[in-house]
This record gives structure tokens, C-alpha cells and sequence, in this order.
């Protein structure tokens, strides 16, 4: 089904309706034929009777249906953030008379929802009917399919059509995250972080003697008082900085909703949003099996142009052996690369220890919760001693290089794990 | 500013006024009244059919389990019937593949039918008591329309108005219900000329049944 604005009127479509006979009435027949049989076959009257009341509503339920309705199906929201409120709205037209019942058939990951009144989840009643639901896991996602079930006045006969419903995006949603990571170098561009150098920012620097050319409503009378010559105040530079966050998707693990690759997701979308309020250019970049970057901008929009990037990674199944060095464009020079991985690919460790001898910041939140599943067993138990070594092996190494690297459990706050870096400026050391 | 309730037994009075209040709206609005009284009609129909006991020979305890087992299928069902089904895409565990299989089994099987057919065997099986087989289909027929409602009404008004538009059919047939019992207690019933055009109109009746049943 073609996609369309939301609250735009969408096409209705003629769907054909398949009859067949209600539980209701196949429970009634059953009573009526086997009381009839026995009837015929005992020769007791009693039992014909008895069926009289199943054959009379049978016969009287019967009526003219409707072949087709038209059904108009819309989406409340065609992306949302996961674990947000979105609505599947129907419409159908084309069966007066008749009682109409909704069912939401949903895809992978949507969830539907109680809806008002009491309404059981993934069912309404009426022609016109909203059926909310929500999305589990991130990615372009398919909605499912929506069941028209027309029933006749009492019920007898069931007249049902399937409808396929559009799909929507569906956005990781941001981990929390309120203070952010500042380097002590900054570019030279007007922003909201405090630099060292002086400058016009608000933040006061200090206290110097007044030089012919500095402005008046700078001089600091108290001082001047105290020195008795002309003292003015100082201040330091305000600056922006460039943010590159790297995800890696290499490799996954876990539950879905709860994998290696979802929390580095929110993760990543939790810092886009914090840098992107602080005025800071944000660059992102995707690996998988071959790396995607998207450079560095401003601004709402672009945080939309991360979130389209983060969906892109599900879709990404090529496979580059090759892949070494992050490209030059995707990278502006002093940047700080804020990095979400599991540490489980030895071409990525590589890469950032490449990224490192550049010159770059690097910060590595790990998010690999805790062991991966590698069965039962003493081969498993070994396995995972043999894992565990390797893990911190590579976080030494990385650590030795002047990478931190921080644990992060997709649950907590951002800000826990980065408070000792987020509390002063970050120093790079070539 | 909101009065404080007063401690004592004028407290406690109001308080069991209002959980009394607050039980009346959640029975008058719940599906559970629904459900239980196609419990307690489905199993007066089996006590009815089955009593007294051993009069349906060997076959009666097979039938009466038959019955009962329908009888717990259909009340499960009903009362299970807001649930979920367990989310299976993806890897799901065996529990959880284990739990929507069962859910799907007892959604699919004919539960109500097997009542229904097992009563009616059973009360085939004992001998000829009219107005007890005519009580019988009351009840049955109560039955069915309570299964009917518990798994399609959503409210009480739906159900009264579900019920009440059927009224005038279903008298009509409880009233044919009455003179074929009032028939089979007159002497010599179902034997001779009679009893054949009877079967007749019998075998008439379950045709027509299956072919007012059929769909479009």
C-alpha cells in the first residue's frame, strides 16, 4: 500500500469479503442436525422439537450481504521514537446494518495496546476505530495487517477481508543523557562550550589592567579601586566543537530490544541529541561490514538525518574485508570520536587505535553488557574465560594507547559512565 | 476542603458502601458474568442429561466426560479469550512456543459442539421422558446463546439488545419446542402414518437447517 502524509485523507480500497459461517452458527447447526438425526432415527418428536429453536434463527438470520467494503487505513504516525503511542485508524464504509469488529494483525516488533474504554488490544468495534500500538525495537518496520470481520445482525455469518497496513520508522530511543564530553582544544567557532583561550564568551577569565582599545563597561571599579589604576575584566571564549559518534554493529548479541546493537543505537542517539543542543557539529558513522558516515552538521534536522543514518544499519549486509582506516571527510581535525561498541571485532580495535595515532580524542562507551551466550558446559565455561581474557586484553591495549574506555548497560544514564571525563575538559595528547 | 471520614463504625460503613459499590459496577461490567453462567448452564445441561446415573448404559461415563471436558474447554476459552497471544516471531523460547500452541489448540478445537453432541447422546440414550428431553433443549439453547454472547458481546447493553432482537424467533421456536413434546406424550406417538410424515418433516428440517447454515 503506497505511503501518505498522516492526517492527509487516505485512498479508501475496495476489498472483497470471504463469508463463512460464524462459531455461532456452526454451534447451532451442529444442535439442530444432531437433534434431528436422532429425531429421525428413534422416532421421538421431543427431539425434533428441540431443534426448532437452532433451525428458526438459522433461517431467520439469513439476509442479502454485502460483497465488498471499502476500507480507508492510516497510520496516527509514520515515525516515531520506540516505545512511543502511535494508532493504526480505520475506516469502513459500505456495511450498514451490519456490526464491523477490528483486528490489528501485527508485524514484527509492534506491540498493540488496551485502547480506550477497555477495548482489548488489537480489537475495536465500529466503522470507524483507532487501534493503538507501539514499536518494541527500532528499524523500518512493517505495521502488519488489519482484519475486517462483518457480522450479520445476529451473528450467523462472518464476511472477513485482510487489509495490508503501511509502514512506518521507527527511531532508537535516546538514552538519557544531560552533560557532555568537552575537549580542551577547541575549533576556532562560536558555540556554548567555555575554552581557555579569552574571549567574548560570559564566563569570567579574570582581572587585568586596562590597555587603550578595551571597552568601558569592562573595567572592574572594585579593583580599580583597590590598585588605583584602570583594571578591566576578562572573559573566556565560547566554542563549539566537532563530534563524530561511531557505532558499531559488527556484531550482535542478545535478546532483541535488548541487543548489543540497541544500546549502542540509543546510546548514539542520546549523545546526537545532547551535542545537538549544545550547538556542536555532529558527525556519525555506521559499521557493520563496511563503514557509512554521514558529516558533521547542526541542528534539529540533522539529528533526523542521524536517526534515517541509524535505520540504514539494519539494512547494511554487505561485507568489505578490506576495511582498515576510517575515511579523511568523515573526520574533521580535532574532533572528538565518542565511541559505541562491543569490542568484538579486532578490524574496528584496529581502527580506532589507527584513529588514535592520528591525533584524535577517542572515547569508548562498551556496550557489551556482560558475557555473551556461548551454551552450557565446560567447552562454554572455557569459551568464556578465553573471551573474557580477550576482552580485557583489548581494553588494556586501548587504554595504554590514551583511549578510555567506559562500560555502559544500556539502562543507566549516559552520564554515569562518562561523569569523570564530563566534570573537567578532555586534554588529547598526540 | 474534603471532610475527613470520621473513624468508628460510620467509617467503616461507608467504606464497605463503597467496596459494595465499586464490586456492583466491576460484576455488572465484567465478561466473568458471562462466562459463568454459561458454566452453570452448560453443566445443568450434563447433570440434566446424565441423571440418573448408569440409565445410559456403558457408553454414559465416556459420554459424560466427553461433555465435561467440552464443558471446561469452552469456559477456558471464553475466559482466556482476552488474552494476548504469546509473541512467537523471532526465537522464542519453548515455553513460549508451548504456550501459544496450547492457546492456539484451544481456540481452534469445537468445544461447545462436543457438549453439545454428548448431552444430546446422552439423553438419546434414556428412555423416552418428553417434557425432560423439552427442558433440556430450553436449557441447551441457553446454553449456545450464553456461549454466543460471552464470546462476542462487550458490554451489557450489547448483550440485552443481542438477545432481545432474537426474542421474537426464539419464542417461536420454544413454542414449536412445546407442541413436539406435547405431541410425543399423546399415546401412540411416533408410531404409524403419523410417526412417518413426522420423520419426514424431520429430515425436511435438518436439510433446510444445512442449507440456511450455508454461506453465500
Amino acid at each position: 500500500m503506497p505511503e501518505h502524509p498522516p492526517g492527509a485523507p487516505a485512498p479508501a480500497t475496495e476489498l472483497s469479503l470471504s463469508w463463512s459461517v460464524s462459531s455461532h452458527a456452526r454451534r447451532l447447526l451442529t444442535l439442530a442436525v444432531a437433534a434431528l438425526a436422532i429425531a429421525i432415527g428413534t422416532g421421538r418428536p421431543e427431539f425434533a422439537g428441540l431443534a426448532a429453536p437452532a433451525v428458526l434463527l438459522l433461517a431467520a438470520g439469513r439476509r442479502a450481504r454485502p460483497a465488498q467494503v471499502q476500507v480507508t487505513a492510516g497510520l496516527t504516525a509514520s515515525r516515531l521514537v520506540e516505545g512511543e503511542r502511535a494508532a493504526v485508524t480505520l475506516a469502513v464504509r459500505g456495511a450498514d446494518g451490519y456490526s464491523v469488529h477490528l483486528v490489528l494483525r501485527p508485524a514484527f516488533a509492534i506491540v498493540p495496546l488496551p485502547g480506550p474504554g477497555g477495548q482489548r488490544p488489537g480489537h475495536a468495534a465500529g466503522r470507524d476505530a483507532a487501534l493503538p500500538f507501539t514499536v518494541r525495537r527500532w528499524g523500518r518496520r512493517r505495521t502488519g495487517s488489519a482484519e475486517i470481520i462483518v457480522r450479520d445482525r445476529w451473528r450467523l455469518a462472518e464476511g472477513r477481508a485482510v487489509l495490508g497496513l503501511p509502514g512506518l520508522d521507527c527511531y532508537p530511543r535516546p538514552a538519557v543523557q544531560q552533560t557532555r564530553v568537552v575537549l580542551s582544544r577547541l575549533p576556532q567557532r562560536l558555540g556554548e562550550h567555555t575554552a581557555r583561550a579569552a574571549g567574548e564568551g560570559a564566563e569570567f577569565g579574570g582581572v587585568r589592567e586596562y590597555v587603550p582599545g578595551d571597552r568601558q563597561r569592562s573595567i572592574n571599579w572594585p579593583a580599580t579601586t583597590r590598585r588605583g589604576r584602570l583594571q578591566v575584566n576578562t572573559f573566556q571564549a565560547e566554542r563549539s566543537q566537532d563530534v563524530i559518534i561511531l557505532v558499531d554493529a559488527a556484531w550482535d548479541e542478545g535478546e532483541p530490544g535488548d541487543s548489543v546493537v540497541d544500546r549502542a543505537l540509543r546510546g548514539a542517539a542520546g549523545a546526537a541529541r545532547a551535542y545537538l543542543a549544545a550547538r556542536d557539529r555532529v558527525g556519525f558513522i555506521s559499521y557493520r561490514s563496511q563503514a557509512r558516515w554521514l558529516v558533521p552538521g547542526l541542528g534539529q534536522r540533522h539529528y533526523y538525518r542521524i536517526a534515517e543514518a541509524m535505520l540504514a544499519v539494519e539494512r547494511d549486509r554487505s561485507y568489505d574485508p578490506g576495511f582498515a582506516r576510517l575515511p579523511r571527510a568523515a573526520l574533521p581535525p580535532g574532533a572528538l570520536i565518542l565511541v559505541f561498541s562491543p569490542l568484538a571485532d579486532p578490524r574496528l580495535v584496529e581502527t580506532l587505535r589507527d584513529l588514535r595515532q592520528r591525533g584524535f580524542a577517542v572515547l569508548i562507551v562498551d556496550v557489551q553488557a556482560g558475557d555473551p551466550w556461548l551454551g552450557r558446559g565446560r567447552t562454554a565455561r572455557l569459551a568464556h574465560r578465553l573471551w573474557r581474557m580477550e576482552h580485557q586484553a583489548i581494553r588494556f591495549s586501548l587504554r595504554e594507547l590514551g583511549v578510555p574506555v567506559v562500560q555502559w548497560d544500556g539502562q543507566q544514564s549516559l552520564d554515569l559512565p562518562l561523569a569523570p571525563f564530563a566534570r573537567r575538559a578532555l586534554v588529547t595528547r598526540r | 476542603m474534603i471532610a475527613e471520614q470520621p473513624p468508628g463504625p460510620a467509617g467503616q460503613a461507608g467504606w464497605r458502601t463503597g467496596w459494595q459499590a465499586g464490586w456492583r459496577v466491576w460484576w455488572r461490567h465484567s465478561p466473568a458474568r458471562l462466562v459463568l453462567a454459561t458454566a452453570l448452564l452448560g453443566a445443568a445441561c450434563l447433570i440434566w442429561a446424565a441423571a440418573p446415573p448408569g440409565s445410559a448404559g456403558p457408553a454414559g461415563p465416556a459420554l459424560v466426560t466427553l461433555g465435561a471436558c467440552g464443558l471446561a474447554g469452552s469456559v477456558v476459552r471464553l475466559a482466556l479469550a482476552g488474552l494476548p497471544r504469546p509473541d512467537t516471531a523471532g526465537y522464542p523460547g519453548p515455553l513460549t512456543r508451548l504456550a501459544a500452541w496450547a492457546l492456539d489448540l484451544l481456540r481452534r478445537l469445537p468445544w461447545a459442539e462436543a457438549t453439545v453432541l454428548a448431552v444430546l447422546a446422552l439423553e438419546a440414550l434414556h428412555p423416552a421422558r418428553a417434557w425432560h428431553t423439552a427442558l433440556l433443549g430450553v436449557a441447551l439453547t441457553g446454553y449456545l446463546l450464553a456461549v454466543h454472547l460471552a464470546e462476542s458481546s462487550s458490554g451489557r447493553g450489547e448483550s440485552a439488545a443481542l438477545l432481545w432482537s432474537q426474542a421474537p424467533v426464539l419464542a417461536a421456536g420454544l413454542g414449536l419446542l412445546v407442541l413436539a413434546a406435547g405431541s410425543a406424550l399423546l399415546p401412540g406417538a411416533g408410531t404409524g402414518p403419523a410417526g412417518a410424515g413426522l420423520r419426514a418433516a424431520a429430515a425436511v428440517a435438518a436439510l433446510l437447517a444445512c442449507a440456511l447454515a450455508a454461506p453465500v
